[in-house]
């Protein structure tokens, strides 16, 4: 006899387990999938382990590099254990775990774990250890999100070729490592590498760091700091192959035409995710899915089944959990018969390089293509900001991008200490139409970062107070107000 | 066996409900394909139901009265195997998305048997109404989830706040919600009215202890009639202009053209005079062919002419149009106004029959009364009746003064006209205008096309 529900959810990452709770919150009969960890990548092997070990590799680097600067001194080097620093990643990780664990039972959500596979739009059966059994539900959630692109040459065996997964997982010292791919998850892990004391070398196919994911001036500051640190970034280099050397590995690397190679400990392979959508027979069902693999749907979440949604990674892009988690609740009401859609007007992003960088809303170049001809852009420095002086980070700044006309914020550009914190107040600007005035106007607790999103916008209109605006604007009309270069 | 699902098909353009009327079926039932299932009454008209397939009546899954969306399943099929091979599922995929809860398949039915999936299928997620708000629309995110769940599209709403910011009571406004209080409905060009239910009070009636009564629920037809009625006084300030016109003329050509009419096997009434003599006052007049968009605060003028007609059925006043009537001769509007008015009794008027009306005319009269004093189908600004023909006497004075009495046929016309785009002088020349035409019904000819 199969269990059957209104809802049934697959995949319990952060957008399959938001969905769940919400649609047991709407009185919906639900069940959740699961065939790996509870939470996902993300509470498993992506956002909240590798949180932990940059927060590790960043302590670290501040007591070697600030500590004795502050007139804190160790007896001597620190010492780092790296297996206690995996121990300790991984409560981190079994604690929100199992928080998602208590939030499904406590809404009275069925956990089921297995491989879901889908017999038909309405039925999908789920194996376990324990057997095969069937499940029937009204409606369906595919959110079995994504997983790393493997690159011809470079097969994952988390031994030699890491992916993330792996690069996250090493409890000893590597003295170096290849990475291949110079995007948010390569630049992460390989700063945190780096922080411990890994020599990391990039190889990057672009012309630049995080193509396409920030804005450029934001990667500038981030690229000097690579510098800096020791970090070796070979751009528009094309990975060609590896081999085993010793006990580690040599990787061949195309750049301008000529082969070289680099030697390492290891090699990760972080070149992107792509969705899983070939899997849970989702292809077998008749479920349309798009030339890049990611389920069609539409602004519901629905795919060409209407009772079958597709929220997460394995929906669109941007592949980030907190799309997913949004989506998750959205779809979850629309089964219970709300009207939603997907009309957010930014997600904001979040990398964790250092210093951080973070987003919410246009570019210059996405305004442009809006239709915004006239912007007004202006930038504050973490320098002029005394709580980033006293944190010892003053790489950086606040950049806003305005409408000239209306001064309406279209985007904010951070890159700097606790971007990924500051940028929240950018997201809500944006999604609520603010206009400079209005973040100008509101008062920022002194001292704090927060004050520069403030004198950014002062900056935009063109009187910040805590710079001259030179050579970041002109004090009258000039610079400040000119689009920017 | 295998089942399928019977799901609502597409029931007119820009229709996406409908209420369920009447079963025509029950559990049991044995039907074949085309076969009409259930009453569906839709924005003004009651549509028949047919079933794509036969079979037998195994589940039937709304209840009358239930609003039932486009796609949404009404009722199971059981269709003996063999059958449920030939046909592909497929064919019963509809464009729409249907409502969630209403398209699940019968899921132990559906394991027992069907090898492809029978829930309702589209080509990649459907187009949602309204669409997705644009990059640039202004306004809050609670703003906009008001306006999704209100079925307000605020691509289409024009933002009265700072540098066009669409505001809650712009949604508001738009959705004619506020329509006692100052709302401000918006005009939905060429549709029927673009409103939802105005937010006005409901009382409940109380029945007197042991009072005989008998309830029945409000529905259908009727309850659309009630809506629109409401919503139309509540939103228009309504006045209405009366006169007595000499057809004499009128009658004598119109009793003429009777005979040449049968040849065409085609009824000559008046009311195509009248829409004629109508059109042609309404080029001097344009303001009685507009309507008011209250959300954008403009005038809408029509530069077509959609003449609608009320007409009585068993099941209540119904308004067919005719489409481009300025365009039609008296013969082609007679006998589109024939084929309209039966099909209206008969039920089986489509939707798209009974729209876009630019301005309405009634005739009354032609069931009894001297003058009445009509509602107006807004968003129209204008409707005009045309009552009884009476032989009446008049006195006639000759070129000498002397008086003698005459026999004439008088017919009664009222124009009815929104006080917020007419004035009362305008209603009197607008009137006057008509009458001059239609008692002088050759002039009528000088606007022909």
């Amino acid at each position: 006899m199969a269990q059957n529900f209104d809802v049934v959810v697959v995949g319990a990452g952060p957008g399959g387990y938001v969905c769940a709770i919400r649609s047991a919150q709407m009185g919906l009969k639900t069940a959740i999938v699961e065939r790996e960890y509870m939470g996902g990548v993300c509470l498993n092997v992506g956002c909240i382990p590798s949180k932990a070990l940059i927060t590790a590799g960043h302590f670290l680097h501040k007591m070697e590099h600030n500590a004795p600067e502050m007139g804190l001194t160790l007896p001597g080097k620190v010492k780092v254990d790296m297996k206690q620093l995996q121990t300790w990643k991984k409560s981190v990780c079994d604690r929100m775990a199992g928080g998602v664990e208590q939030l499904l039972k406590g809404n009275t959500v069925t956990i089921l774990r297995g491989e879901a596979s889908f017999k038909s739009a309405t039925e999908i059966t789920v194996k376990s250890k324990t057997g095969t059994e069937s499940v029937t539900a009204k409606n369906f959630v595919i959110a079995t999100g994504s997983r790393p692109i493997e690159i011809p040459g470079f097969a994952f065996d988390e031994k030699n070729v890491l992916s993330s997964t792996g690069g996250l997982a090493l409890d000893e010292k590597i003295e170096s490592a290849v990475v291949i791919g110079g995007g948010y998850i390569g630049l992460e892990i390989g700063s945190m590498l780096s922080n411990f004391g890994t020599k990391v070398t990039v190889v990057e196919a672009n012309k630049g760091l995080l193509v396409g994911l920030a804005d450029a001036e934001c990667v500038q500051v981030v690229a000097r700091k690579l510098k800096k640190n020791g970090v070796d970034v070979m751009l528009e280099a094309k990975a060609k192959g590896w081999k085993k050397s010793g006990k580690g590995v040599e990787v061949t690397v195309e750049v301008a035409g000529k082969e070289q190679t680099l030697k390492a400990d290891k090699v990760l392979v972080t070149v992107g995710r792509k969705p899983n959508s070939d899997q849970a027979n989702l292809k077998g069902i008749g479920l349309a899915i798009d030339e890049k693999g990611f389920v069609k749907v539409n602004a519901e979440r629905r795919t060409n089944f209407a009772n079958i949604f597709a929220i997460g990674d394995i929906a669109c892009q941007p592949m980030l959990a907190h799309k997913a988690s949004h989506e998750g609740v959205m779809v979850a009401e629309i089964i219970a018969g709300k009207k939603r859609a997907y009309e957010v007007k930014t997600v904001p992003s979040v990398i964790f390089v250092d210093p951080e960088i973070a987003a919410a809303g246009m570019t210059e170049e996405e305004a442009k293509a809006a239709g915004y001809t006239d912007l007004k852009i202006g930038k504050f420095p973490f320098a002029a900001n005394g709580r980033a002086v006293s944190l010892m980070e003053t790489d950086g700044f606040v950049k806003i991008i305005a409408d000239a006309k209306t001064h309406i914020v279209l985007g904010v550009h951070i890159v700097g200490p606790e971007a990924s914190n500051l940028i929240s107040e950018a997201a809500l600007a944006v999604e609520m139409g603010a206009r400079l005035e209005d973040l100008a106007l509101t008062i920022h607790p002194h001292p704090t970062l927060g004050e520069t999103m403030m004198e950014a916008a002062e900056a935009t209109l063109g009187h910040a107070i805590h710079i001259i605006q030179k050579p970041l604007g002109g004090a009258r009309a000039g610079a400040a107000q000119r689009p920017h270069a | 066996m295998a089942t399928k699902n019977v799901q609502l098909p597409e029931l007119g353009e820009g229709v996406t409900e409908g209420e369920l009327v009447k079963w025509l079926v029950k559990v049991g039932d044995k039907i074949s394909p085309d076969q009409p299932v259930a009453e569906m009454m839709t924005d003004k008209a009651t549509v028949e139901v047919p079933s794509p397939f036969a079979g037998v009546v195994k589940e039937i899954s709304k209840k009358e009265g239930d609003v039932v969306e486009v796609g949404a399943t009404m009722l199971v099929l059981e269709t003996d195997a063999s059958a449920g091979a030939s046909a592909p599922a497929a064919t019963a995929a509809k464009p729409e998305a249907p409502k969630p809860a209403a398209v699940a398949a019968q899921p132990a039915a559906m394991a027992a048997s069907a090898p492809a999936p029978a829930a309702a299928r589209t080509s990649g997620g459907a187009e949602l109404y309204p669409p997705v708000a644009d990059a640039r629309v202004l306004a809050t995110p609670a703003t906009r989830r008001l306006a999704r769940e209100s079925g307000v599209d605020l691509n289409q709403v024009r933002g009265t706040g700072v540098a066009g910011r669409v505001t809650r009571d712009d949604v508001m406004g738009s959705l004619g919600a506020g329509a006692v209080s100052a709302g401000t409905p918006s005009y939905a060009g060429g549709g029927a009215s673009a409103l939802q239910a105005p937010s006005i009070s409901r009382p409940g009636y109380q029945s007197p202890a042991g009072a005989l009564d008998e309830r029945v629920p409000l529905k259908g037809i009727r309850k659309k009639i009630a809506e629109n009625m409401q919503m139309a006084k509540h939103i228009v300030p309504h006045f209405t202009l009366m006169d007595e016109a000499n057809v004499t003329a009128l009658v004598a050509m119109r009793s003429e053209l009777k005979s040449v009419g049968e040849k065409h096997g085609v009824k000559i009434t008046y009311l195509p005079f009248v829409m004629k003599a109508l059109i042609a006052t309404i080029r001097e007049f344009p303001m009685f062919n507009a309507s008011i968009d209250d959300a954008a605060q403009e005038i809408v003028y029509k530069k077509y002419f959609n003449l609608g007609f009320a007409a009585d059925t068993p099941n209540g006043l119904l308004v067919p149009v005719i489409k481009n009537a300025d365009q039609k001769t008296i013969i082609q509007l007679s006998r589109e106004i024939g084929d309209l008015a039966k099909r209206a009794r008969d039920g089986k008027l489509a939707l798209d029959e009974m729209k876009g009306a630019t301005v309405t005319v009634t005739n009354i009269g032609s069931v009894g009364g001297q003058y009445a004093t009509p509602i107006i189908n807004h968003p129209e600004v204008a409707i005009m009746g045309m009552y009884k023909i009476q032989e009446k006497p008049v006195i006639k004075r000759d070129a000498s003064g002397a008086m003698s009495l005459d026999a004439i046929q008088t017919m009664n016309f009222t124009i009815t006209a929104d006080h917020r785009l007419i004035d009362g002088a305008v209603a009197a020349n607008f009137l006057k205008a008509f009458i001059t035409r239609i008692e002088n019904p050759g002039v009528l000819m000088l606007d022909m096309i």
